[in-house]
């Protein structure tokens, strides 16, 4: 007997979020690999160029020769690139043909971070096992501290590139701290090959600012000059040498350019700070911003050019002051319903 | 949050929630680090206190930092709760007028104080304090309290549950009490950094309606300890 199937149509419609984001086969991506390097020999015989030294650099100049965009975002103008950069990679079915899934966590939800849990406290485990068996046998736990300044730890999205699975905050710095609490022990040199996955190095020369040597003028006095900008003021400073503390800012001296004791104070911190008060005498140009944007403009670029007197010790307690950073902070732009940019209308009720 | 009304059937009022939209964000990076502008910090030689400071200062070479804000200064005059202070009294925006106010109490209170000490007998005169920052941190710590209320609601009820507070709240409820207390409760001829003086003192010695309000509140704390277990964090 055959028995009438019911459904509703919205049962019949595809459900598009519960499916997720697209699933791409490991035949379609292949497939996809070999499009590509044919379609980059025949792009290369379209620009009479060599097949075989064909790079992506060349690739990209090829296409924006060939197909020309005004578009504003770069994302959406034409690209040619290597299939693994465009697909988001994957992960592969986790069950078999039975339906049995294959790692033994799979019905957790996270299992490459509960795996990962599970390895990194095995690796305690080991650590503190060795450190036992040390002192049995009496002899000194190696205390040799790494170089913490040199290296960082993964940032969450890095580690969610690594484990192919979401993570949450929550469980991100939990991981952390459970590497901490591994590199903290003594004998953590072991596992060092294991941590290692897990940290990046941060590149010490991040402050690598080529300071500008003194010149000197006519009378021979030396001097130096500095730029600096905050919101919408943008400041040169010229520092002279041999001075009597002297500070001209566009051709009238401070006291009158700026009556509020707070700019002037301003002004003087970098001097004040390297206690070079009376000794440097200053000439400045400002345009642009307002009172206080101006000053922190001038203070700035006076501590930029105070940079080339003063020892590299100075110059790296300067940038741990603040002096010689320059400030982000501008005006936030105003929000389209409403009024300013965080003050919304007023509510009615009706 | 409105809930849909009865009165608009086709429409649903749903809050749109975000994803990624923090409220309290700032320009930096969360990576950069507060400055240090203390002098003193830098002149210290090698051999420091512990093997922890010179790990921060390895630590700190290789992290960027903020840049210093306008009111922050290596300057023997800028103090941080006093620039917090004069934050607070501002209003408007108006600074100067705000900084102008504070430096005129802190001569007030300098005044006085010079006044009571030549007219205070040989024996006494080292006890009287002179120094006006001394005196307004001295203040601002007697100002504030120790425990504070919250309210909690329970069943329906709203109960008053005593709370342990950190220390930048405890600070910025003395120095709003101070504030408010010195807008509100004078004759309406009075300047402010005269009453405000006056009260810096009275705090000082531990009296005045301040020091009264945060002993109230403590008794408050005090008398409502039965409902301490209300308290989930």
């Amino acid at each position: 007997t055959l028995r009438l199937i019911c459904t509703t149509t919205a049962v019949q419609r595809k459900n598009v979020r519960a499916s997720g984001p697209e699933k791409y086969t490991e035949a379609f991506i292949k497939k996809q690999i070999e499009e590509f390097n044919l379609g980059k020999r025949h792009l290369a015989n379209m620009m009479g160029e060599d097949p075989e030294t064909f790079t992506q650099e060349d690739i990209d100049r090829a296409i924006a020769y060939l197909f020309p965009s005004g578009l504003f975002d770069k994302q959406a103008r034409p690209m040619m690139k290597h299939p693994t950069e465009i697909f988001p990679e994957q992960r592969k079915i986790q069950w078999g043909e039975d339906g049995r899934p294959f790692h033994f966590l799979f019905y957790t939800g996270k299992q490459s971070y509960y795996s990962l849990m599970h390895e990194t406290y095995e690796k305690l485990l080991n650590i503190q096992k060795h450190q036992d068996q040390l002192t049995v046998q009496d002899l000194p736990l190696q205390k040799e501290k790494r170089n913490l300044a040199g290296s960082r730890w993964l940032s969450k999205i890095e580690l969610e590139e690594m484990l192919l699975e979401k993570l949450s905050d929550d469980d991100y710095s939990r991981f952390i701290q459970l590497l901490q609490k591994l590199v903290a022990l003594p004998c953590a040199d072991i596992e060092e090959e294991y941590i290692q996955k897990f940290s990046k190095e941060v590149p010490v020369q991040l402050q690598k600012v080529v300071i500008e040597p003194l010149q000197y003028d006519e009378r021979g006095v030396a001097f130096s000059t500095g730029e600096g900008k905050r919101k919408t003021a943008s400041a040169t400073a010229v520092v002279y040498d041999n001075g009597s503390g002297k500070i001209t800012v566009n051709g009238t001296d401070i006291l009158h350019y700026f009556p509020v004791l707070q700019d002037r104070e301003q002004l003087l911190f970098p001097f004040q700070f390297l206690g070079r008060i009376g000794k440097h005498d200053m000439v400045c140009t400002v345009s642009g911003g307002g009172r206080s944007a101006q000053a922190g403009a001038i203070r700035l670029a006076s501590a930029k050019a105070l940079r080339s007197f003063v020892t590299e010790k100075e110059v790296e307690f300067m940038r741990q002051a603040g002096l010689l950073t320059v400030d982000p902070r501008v005006k936030e732009r105003k929000k389209p319903g409403q009024e300013g940019p965080r003050r919304k209308f007023t509510w009615k009720k009706r | 949050m409105a809930a849909p009304s009865a009165a608009g059937l086709g429409r649903r009022l749903r809050a749109w929630l975000p994803r990624i939209m923090p409220v309290r964000w700032s320009r930096y990076d969360p990576s950069y680090l507060e400055p240090e502008v203390n002098k003193e910090f830098y002149q210290k030689p090698l051999e420091k206190l512990t093997e922890e400071e010179r790990e921060q200062m390895e630590l700190k070479a290789v992290q960027p930092i903020k840049a210093a804000p306008p009111t922050l200064s290596s300057s023997v005059f800028s103090d941080p709760m006093i620039s917090k202070f004069t934050n607070m009294m501002m209003k408007s925006g108006n600074k100067i007028l705000a900084r102008s106010l504070m430096s005129q109490t802190l001569e007030a209170i300098k005044r006085k104080q010079l006044e009571k000490y030549h007219k205070a007998p040989e024996n006494e005169k080292e006890t009287i304090e002179c120094n006006p920052y001394v005196i307004f941190h001295q203040a601002l710590k007697n100002c504030q309290p120790i425990i504070g209320i919250s309210n909690i609601t329970k069943g329906g009820k709203t109960y008053q549950v005593p709370v342990p507070l950190t220390d930048n709240r405890k600070r910025f409820l003395a120095m709003k009490w101070l504030i408010t207390e010195c807008r509100e409760n004078k004759h309406r001829r009075t300047m402010m950094p005269e009453k405000l003086s006056q009260e810096l003192l009275l705090a000082f010695n531990n009296e005045g309606p301040v020091i009264k309000k945060k002993h109230i509140l403590h008794k408050m704390a005090e008398a409502n300890r039965a409902y301490a277990h209300f308290r989930w964090w």
